[in-house]
């Protein structure tokens, strides 16, 4: 397979018009809204560390059955939209609170770039997934990009209406190259969850991310 | 001139050395260095004789300074006497008072452990005109005169292995083996075999190793000492220092500090504090006998303290050997000897044969064993009145014998009924025969026919689980807690009362376990109203006089109501009777000192006598207790020699994790457990994040100390939940462990 | 003070309970989470809080403080037979009035294994089994030969046994054995999930009835002791997933089927038993007696459900009290709220037969695998025997939320005799109209034709 360095400028051109993207924090459930621990235009950090050890800064506290919870930035950004009428008031679920603006990393774009190019399994319904058990401890053991999966092997569970109910892999034998999805959280349809590509692709890609971390380096 | 010039040189050296001791500002110490500097430079310049009147000048200063720094030495001044690079090293030693060696595991830096170094050497004595040359096992850390492979002589869990490994060698070779122990601590790091994991395991095979062994402490850091400490006689070098911890790190402590330098004062305080010079340690009784070194300490140049010590090391392990022989012929040997500073003769005199036969070895073992059980005793306070000591005595005593009678007689062992005799012998003596109670018990056992047989309890029967739960106080409260797993897992939040009600105290969930307190595993674990308290009297006293500990440890009394870290009690499981060895957080973070320590033995030779298994249920444990200083320290081979005694008697050795389990005791007599399990989300390990962080530079993940990962490298058997302890602990009980428990 | 009512459920019970509780008088506040804010429930609901679960009680009672409720109707499903959920509503520093039975007799009915030693001491016929949770297993073994003996000797010719997790429930962690052989892989087996589903590895063991039909009784009783029934429900018609699709009150007709024994008396005697056991427990509101019976007549309680059924509205069809229709589920608010129950058992009627029919939106030809997609399309013609519950709306496009089960709607129809509401079943399955569409753009399939089938087969055992 051939680079297709046009279709790769591209991306990178329309990435870099618009470099940051907009996440909404919502509450996680009900409570009152204690306090707002940032301002309008606060930088805030996401988990950091090696191990994303080093929670994110503290976004607002809310109250719930007396137990007084801090919620923290998940991504790094600054801070938009903060709805301070809200500062003491009982607020419902998923309100949302505040926005992040966040400027996308080299990973993002990366990621971006993934999703344009490997072949993607799709989510058939808005449901929670998980790895098929066997392929879990695969990818634990071996690592992304090193794991094969086989025609009409099971590679995905949904779980879906109460009941599990397992993705089998259709395509020929292929490496699994990226997740896009987190276990346990609702995929809305059609959204990504797996990124597949054959293995003689392997060092193209790998190729590309380079050609990739040298135009977006980190900040 | 080249040979005043190489004086001067010497000299400077000698200035340095001072300087480097006492600091820049002592006396006038940087202006002496200052001149000879100058001298030195100007050698080539100066009329021949001013140089050598100068030259003089400046002698006679230095040695006068170097005398009033020997007269003042700190003890903070010891210890960096103990650390600096022209200090004498183990390659010193193998170099001077060896006549031969062998480096074995290892050569320089292409090693195992560079930090460890083993050699089969040739020590030789003269009597009369003859040579006679005793084969060695040397086993010790190597500093290095500043090499930076040998990690100052922090031996990593791998170079403790080697030395159990030559260890082991030793023995099968019959040939006494000496220790030298230089080293600030042990590498703290987990990986297999596991720093606290292999200390753990060299004390439990030292306990009882069957040849002579005498160490040598030049530095001697905590567990990292002990790894290669546990020895017949323990020998320790006037200007070296042996310490629970490093001064630095107990002002660490004390001053609460997260990172960075504690002050100077502070850490002089501690270094004073820790009592942790030779005298200080040969007062306390936690080492036999001090080497002499010069003044200042002794260099690697430094022949004649050399001499010295190869004389020590041979008359060391010919006490300990003499001691296996009759009585009679050693008390001979050590009159012989003046006083210990007397000058090193060339002729011994005397010839002694370090082969030991069976027999003998035995009685080393013996020795061995008395000689760790009384060390430091007399620290512990709080003793019972003596007519209540008199007669628990007397109970025990009526125990042994009723245990020995139900249990081994009806088995028709003989070694049993022998070893029971001549306990019951010993401690009679003891007790001059006074108490008729327990010689009852046996005469209706012997004479009466209704022998009655334990029950055992099948084990198709389940325990019945206590019928009314025990509220723990944090369930008090109507308000919910979130699960730190809550991210990663999505647990829901917990109302208080259900999770440390029903659940245990765990997550429904994930079953992440949230830290309870020790009274919730008094009233749940066992079975209701079986547990019985026993010597709750003994305390921690403050052995060392260690400035502010004495109101901790009044603060800790009273606050908890209990007089040491450890609760020793005998309970049951599912009507199954158990010794239980208990360290709790509440008194000063399960840390363990004197009185701890002297609990743990008396409830192992308790569990041992009347046949119970054994269970040490960590609560948490914080370390030994940096205020007891080495008197903390030797509880880890005390201990570990109990325990070892008890596993070899047939026992069943358990030990449970909780919350957090760290350093000597893990390095010790929990360590060395045949059967170790920990409950999820206990966190257990030699060292924490800060002190590793501090020590080989690196972060380690948060889940370093993990259970779970504590079981991936083989340091526990298993990781238990809560929710089913008890059960756990009854099948444990009844499936596990030696040939000699009450009910088997 | 007037009760506020906290509905902490969804879809067509959130419904029935808000209709009783304006039948009643009485305030109430809706919960919903973001999937379900197109549901009737919402729409018609004056005051509704998002929240982010059902299932979470903190969020239930977060509203039910800030919205000032003093009681919590749970429906049925989520919290309901939750007696942790229960107790912490009335022991919480701000109780509430929990709409159920006191928080000690959801716990010790909502074990099956409890209610089988109970019964046993009240000599009430359960299913022959292990009444205590084996975990070894040579017991297991011993148990099994014992349990295989007397299948024999009651003329079993292909005897089996169901291994099951005593923790389990809904069909998970049962597995059939047929030999003794079998029992020790298959009960190691079945420990092993359940230790790894239920965190406890109790199994029981039972013999399997190879042939029955599931009825039950529903009883109602009160906090001043007084205690009723409302006779009884055939509950035998379900999917393979052991849900139920079709129900009919009462629970055997000797008019319609020919029976080999004296269906009468069966019906009187598992009434008689499940009052004994209410009785025994003083049982406080209203509940479901799950009973098991074979071709010979022989019957045995399986459970107790301390809820409010689904299917209640068809044993309310057929009762009358002092000439009134009934609802059970006003009755369960009153009842919980203090309220005696101003009858009793002599002046409830019964008459005709009533047929509940569930439509789910379900590939019954794939086994039964749940649906979702979008209702275009829902209607139906209205007749005075028919009532639909349902909280789909009719007036526009519906996305059935996937983070629940794709019931549509509830359609209960009455008929003088059971022929006549079989009938009418049928009607009513004829002319209503359910479109729409999957997510991929083909069309919404529903269980009617499934529905149509099966009432043929109504109060019959199955082959």
């Amino acid at each position: 397979m051939a680079i297709d360095h046009l279709k790769i400028n591209q991306l990178l051109q329309r990435l870099r018009s618009r470099p940051y993207r907009i996440y909404e924090v919502k509450t996680p459930h009900t409570g009152y809204l204690r306090e707002f621990l940032v301002k309008e235009g606060t930088e805030v950090k996401g988990p950091r560390g090696k191990w994303r050890e080093i929670p994110g800064t503290p976004l607002f506290t809310l109250e719930r059955e007396k137990n007084l919870k801090t919620i923290k930035a998940r991504v790094s950004g600054t801070i938009h939209n903060l709805r301070t009428e809200l500062e003491g008031r009982f607020v419902e679920a998923e309100e949302v609170v505040l926005e992040i603006r966040h400027p996308l990393s080299q990973e993002e774009v990366i990621s971006e770039f993934l999703r344009e190019t490997l072949i993607l399994i799709t989510a058939p319904e808005t449901a929670r997934y998980l790895l098929a058990p066997e392929i879990e401890k695969r990818i634990r053991k071996e690592g992304l990009g090193k794991v094969f999966v086989k025609p009409n092997e099971e590679i995905l569970i949904m779980s879906f209406m109460k009941r599990e109910t397992p993705i089998v892999h259709t395509g020929e034998t292929m490496v699994i190259f990226r997740i896009f999805f987190t276990p346990q959280e609702v995929v809305t349809a059609g959204e990504p969850l797996l990124g597949l590509c054959l293995q003689e692709e392997v060092p193209y890609l790998e190729r590309v991310i380079s050609r990739i971390c040298e135009e977006w380096p980190e900040k | 001139m080249s040979e005043l010039y190489r004086e001067l040189t010497e000299l400077l050296e000698r200035a340095l050395y001072v300087r480097d001791i006492k600091g820049e500002d002592w006396q006038e110490i940087s202006a002496v260095v200052g001149f000879l500097q100058e001298l030195r430079e100007k050698v080539y310049e100066l009329p021949g004789e001013e140089l050598r009147k100068r030259f003089s000048l400046l002698k006679e200063k230095l040695v006068a300074l170097e005398t009033l720094a020997a007269e003042t030495l700190s003890p903070y001044e010891i210890v960096k006497i103990t650390r600096h690079p022209q200090r004498f090293t183990l390659q010193d030693i193998l170099e001077n008072v060896y006549d031969n060696y062998t480096e074995l595991g290892g050569e320089g830096e292409i090693n195992l452990d560079p930090a460890v170094v083993v050699a089969r050497a040739m020590i030789s004595r003269r009597v009369g005109d003859k040579i006679y040359m005793h084969q060695v096992m040397v086993i010790g850390h190597e500093k290095g005169h500043g090499e930076e492979f040998r990690r100052g002589g922090s031996a990593k869990p791998w170079g403790n292995e080697k030395a159990l490994h030559y260890m082991k060698i030793a023995e099968t070779e019959g040939i006494p083996i000496h220790f030298y122990i230089f080293t600030p601590g042990a590498y703290p790091i987990e990986d297999p075999p596991g720093a606290a994991q292999q200390i753990a395991r060299n004390l439990y095979t030292m306990a009882k190793l069957k040849v002579p062994m005498i160490s040598f402490i030049s530095e001697g850091g905590s567990g990292g000492a002990e790894a290669i400490g546990l020895a017949d006689l323990r020998l320790m070098a006037s200007r070296g220092y042996y310490s629970v911890i490093s001064p630095e790190g107990a002002a660490a402590i004390e001053a609460k500090l997260k990172s960075g330098r504690p002050p100077r004062e502070l850490v002089e305080k501690c270094a004073r504090n820790l009592r942790l010079t030779a005298e200080d340690n040969l007062r306390l009784g936690t080492i036999d006998r001090i080497v002499p070194e010069p003044p200042l300490g002794a260099r690697r140049q430094d022949y004649g303290f050399f001499k010295r010590l190869r004389y020590e090391m041979i008359r060391a392990t010919d006490e300990v050997v003499l001691q296996t022989k009759s009585l009679r012929t050693f008390r001979k040997y050590v009159l012989s000897r003046k006083n210990g500073t007397e000058e090193v003769p060339e002729d011994f005199g005397i010839y002694v044969n370090w082969e030991l036969t069976e027999d003998e070895k035995e009685i080393l073992l013996e020795n061995r064993s008395r000689k760790y059980r009384e060390m430091g005793r007399w620290a512990v306070c709080g003793k019972e009145s003596t007519f209540k000591h008199y007669l628990e005595k007397s109970h025990d005593l009526g125990l042994k014998v009723f245990h020995g009678l139900r249990y081994g007689v009806f088995k028709q062992s003989h070694r049993a009924l022998r070893r029971m005799f001549e306990e019951l012998t010993q401690e009679s003596s003891a007790l001059l025969k006074p108490v008729s109670d327990p010689v009852k018990t046996v005469y209706n056992l012997l004479s009466g026919k209704k022998r009655r047989i334990p029950k055992v309890v099948s084990w198709i029967e389940r325990p019945e689980g206590p019928e009314e739960l025990y509220v723990s106080p944090l369930a008090l409260e109507d308000r919910t807690v979130t699960c730190p797993n809550a991210e990663t897992h999505g647990c829901p939040d917990l109302w208080v009362p259900d999770l440390y009600g029903e659940f245990c105290g765990v997550c429904p969930n994930c079953g992440y376990h949230f830290p309870l307190e020790y009274q919730w595993y008094l009233n749940n674990l066992f079975d209701r109203g079986s547990v019985r308290e026993f010597n709750e009297g003994l305390s921690s006293g403050n052995p060392l006089n260690f400035e502010g500990y004495a109101e901790k440890l009044a603060k800790a009394r009273k606050s908890t109501g209990k007089n040491s870290a450890m609760l020793t009690f005998e309970a049951k499981i599912g009507g199954i009777s158990l010794i239980v060895a208990m360290l709790i957080a509440d008194f000063r973070q399960g840390t363990v000192g004197v009185a701890e320590g002297e609990k743990f033995i008396r409830a192992c030779d308790r569990a041992r006598i009347t046949r119970r298994p054994l269970l040490a249920l960590i609560h948490t444990t914080g370390g030994i207790r940096i205020h007891e200083g080495t008197l903390g320290v030797i509880q880890m081979p005390r201990c570990t020699v109990a325990v070892r005694e008890y596993v070899d008697s047939g026992g069943l050795y358990i030990v449970l994790y909780d919350n957090n389990s760290y350093a000597g005791p893990v390095a010790s007599f929990l360590g060395c457990a045949p059967y170790q399990f920990a409950l999820r989300s206990t966190r257990l390990g030699f060292a924490g994040p800060r002190v590793i962080r501090e020590t080989t530079g690196e972060e380690v993940p948060p889940d370093y100390h993990s259970a779970e990962n504590a079981l991936r490298r083989g340091h526990i058997q298993g990781v238990w939940d809560r929710r089913e302890l008890r059960l756990k602990l009854y099948e444990a009980l009844l499936t596990m462990g030696g040939r000699n428990l009450y009910y088997r | 003070m007037k009760d506020r009512v906290l509905i902490a459920n969804r879809g067509e019970i959130a419904l029935r309970i808000m209709e009783a509780c304006e039948e009643l008088g009485l305030d109430y506040v809706v919960v919903y989470t973001r999937p379900d804010e197109e549901s009737l429930h919402v729409r018609k609901a004056k005051r509704k809080y998002r929240i982010a679960d059902y299932r979470d009680p903190n969020e239930l009672l977060s509203v039910a403080d800030e919205a000032k409720c003093t009681a919590i109707h749970p429906g049925y499903g989520f919290l309901a037979e939750d007696f942790r959920f229960a107790r912490r509503v009335v022991k919480r520093s701000r109780p509430l009035t929990f709409i159920g039975p006191r928080w000690e007799v959801i716990r010790d009915l909502g074990s099956k294994l409890n209610v089988k030693r109970l019964a046993k001491e009240l000599d009430i016929p359960v299913i022959p089994g292990t009444t205590e949770p084996l975990y070894n297993e040579i017991e297991a073994e011993a148990r099994a030969e014992e349990l295989f003996e007397w299948l024999r000797e009651s003329g079993e010719e292909d005897p089996r046994l169901l291994i099951k997790a005593s923790a389990g429930g809904g069909g998970m962690g049962i597995e059939e054995v047929r030999e003794l052989e079998e029992v020790r892989p298959v009960f190691r087996r079945v420990r092993a999930y359940a230790k790894r589903l239920f965190g406890d590895e109790g199994v029981i063991i039972e013999a399997k009835i190879s042939r029955f039909q599931h009825l039950e009784v529903q009883l109602l009783g009160t906090p001043h002791g007084e205690l009723v029934h409302f006779g009884t429900r055939n509950c035998t018609i379900q999917s393979p997933g052991r849900q139920k699709r079709i129900e009919i009150a009462p629970g055997l007709d000797p008019q319609f089927v020919n029976y080999s024994f004296d269906a009468d008396a069966l019906l009187a005697e598992i009434i008689n038993h499940s009052l004994k056991l209410a009785e025994a427990v003083s049982y406080d509101s209203v509940g479901t007696w799950e009973w098991l019976i074979t071709p010979e007549g022989r019957a045995y309680l399986m459970e107790v459900n301390t809820r409010i059924q689904v299917e209640n509205e068809i044993s309310a069809k057929i009762s009358q009290v002092k000439s009134q229709t009934v609802n059970l589920i006003k009755e369960q608010i009153r009842i919980a709220l203090g309220d005696k129950l101003r009858y009793q058992q002599k002046d409830i009627h019964f008459s005709g037969t009533a047929i509940e029919l569930r439509l789910v939106a379900e590939d019954t030809q794939r086994n039964f695998k749940p649906l979702s997609g979008t209702i275009t399309r829902f209607s139906w013609e209205k007749h005075p025997w028919l009532t639909v519950r349902t909280h789909v709306p009719q007036d526009k496009p519906y996305t059935i939320p996937t983070e629940y089960d794709p019931n549509l709607a509830l359609a209960i129809v009455w008929g003088k005799d059971t022929k006549e509401a079989q009938q009418r079943a049928l009607v009513f399955l004829e002319e209503v109209i359910i479109e729409g569409k999957r997510s991929q753009g083909e069309p919404l399939v529903t269980n009617v034709s499934f529905l149509k089938n099966k009432l043929t087969e109504i109060l019959r055992f199955p082959e």
